[in-house]
């Protein structure tokens, strides 16, 4: 495969926001793993790492919206700041993969994934000091919430994304970023 | 009995049916809207009948209606449990620990339960009376003012259409692989963080493998069929709303209308 069409990247986006909705209710049998892993974050972040930022932000803005129609989870309180979050993060990630080419893969996607990671969080830090929770939210607060509390989600989120990257392309599911010459 | 399977359109001649998908989707919303609203046992208990009566107008079978209730039973128990250990509250029935069992907490929990099982029948509802391909064109429909500012609308409802249709699918298959990785070994219950971090790995992995392998099989196949680019589609006819749809839309209006009073009261 050298290129995705774009009704694959269509399609694949649609899976992606299908597991938005999928992997949080398997997670969420598993006391607290819904918690503490984020798993609706997976999904985005690789959508937009795979097929690009407009699909990544079309993944982060319908998967969480989808998910609270059809399972209530996350409830329609936290819908806004996490759909700011999950859409920074599907952007950005798709915006860096582009950006970004060290011509080595992981590197390539350390630096997507991390960059992404760090801007979904300082966006939805934003909104809810600006506009979700205004006066009410500190650093404190903040850093609790998106570094404290979700660190083994964002470990696992680095250790899986990458992995998950290299496991569709040996799959022949996605294209190699450098493919091997000759 | 084979399972029903979740959501999935079962063709029928219903009022439901009839009603135009533009129509239903709001609609679908604004009842929503009424079940969160829900603040009181009052204002429970007409949106159970406001749902009851949709069932009856449906023409569909009740054990149809709620499949998808029972399939997450364990679930709504694990939601119904965390809020009625750890909400907290004054009224404490019993306590070990950190955990408290309480009457505000239990309150809490069957509202969050019962707000879910509502909104899932509601969603069953919608998408067994309503082919794919009219929730696509209904989708397509209602985000067309966001092409004004340049959105694909066309194919981002197609993408949502996609969506909605794998999510029975995927779910199957990601129950599928976890008792497959628990008969393996896995200790998804394990206590300790470590050992429940690596077993989230064999299961997500997989997951998205399979599930990325049916999309590529959708994509080839839609390719094959000359799929291009959903901009290009057009539409045989274009159906205008009929009497009953803006009969639907108010009385749906109304109810949610009636919820938010009865908040007040």
């Amino acid at each position: 495969m050298t290129k995705m069409s774009a009704v694959q990247r269509a399609v694949f986006t649609a899976v992606c926001i299908g597991l938005c909705v999928v992997l949080p209710m398997a997670f969420h049998a598993i006391p607290n793993a819904g918690v503490i892993f984020s798993p609706m974050h997976i999904p985005v972040l690789l959508c937009g790492l795979i097929c690009g930022w407009p699909f990544g932000l079309l993944c982060g803005l319908a998967g969480p919206l989808l998910s609270s129609l059809i399972t209530g989870m996350p409830p329609m309180a936290y819908l806004p700041s996490m759909l700011i979050e999950l859409a920074t993060y599907g952007l950005v990630s798709g915006l860096m993969i582009n950006l970004v080419n060290t011509k080595k893969l992981y590197a390539d996607l350390y630096i997507s994934l991390v960059v992404a990671l760090l801007a979904g969080r300082i966006v939805a830090g934003i909104a809810k000091a600006l506009i979700f929770a205004a006066g009410k939210y500190t650093l404190a607060a903040w850093v609790t919430s998106y570094f404290i509390t979700l660190w083994p989600g964002l470990v696992i989120q680095l250790i899986l994304i990458p992995t998950l990257v290299v496991a569709l392309m040996k799959a022949r599911l996605i294209p190699e970023r450098y493919p091997v010459q000759g | 009995m084979r399972m029903l399977p979740t959501g999935e359109y079962i063709p029928g001649h219903s009022f439901l049916h009839r009603l135009d998908a533009r129509v239903k989707l709001p609609c679908f919303f604004i009842l929503m809207a009424a079940v969160i609203g829900a603040a009181s046992l009052w204002g429970y208990v007409l949106v159970v009948a406001v749902i009851a009566v949709l069932i009856l107008l449906s023409g569909l079978p009740l054990p149809a209606a709620v499949a998808s209730v029972r399939r997450i039973y364990g679930f709504l128990l694990v939601i119904f449990l965390m809020n009625a250990l750890f909400f907290g509250g004054e009224d404490v029935l019993a306590s070990w620990g950190i955990v408290q069992l309480s009457r505000g907490g239990m309150e809490q929990g069957f509202r969050v339960v019962g707000n879910v099982v509502l909104i899932l029948v509601l969603g069953n509802l919608l998408t067994m009376t309503t082919l794919p391909t009219q929730v696509t064109a209904a989708l397509a429909s209602l985000i067309k003012p966001l092409k004004f500012i340049g959105v694909p609308t066309e194919e981002v409802a197609m993408i949502l259409s996609i969506a909605i249709q794998f999510i029975p699918t995927l779910m199957e298959e990601t129950e599928l692989i976890k008792m497959a990785q628990i008969a393996r070994g896995a200790r998804f219950e394990s206590r300790k963080l470590p050992e429940r971090a690596a077993s989230f790995i064999p299961l997500v992995v997989p997951v998205f493998i399979s599930a990325f392998r049916r999309a590529e099989e959708l994509a080839l196949a839609m390719e094959a069929r000359g799929y291009r680019n959903a901009q290009n589609r057009t539409r045989r006819k274009k159906e205008p709303l009929a009497l009953r749809d803006y009969g639907a839309l108010t009385v749906c209006t109304l109810i949610c209308l009636v919820q938010f009073l009865l908040r007040r009261c």
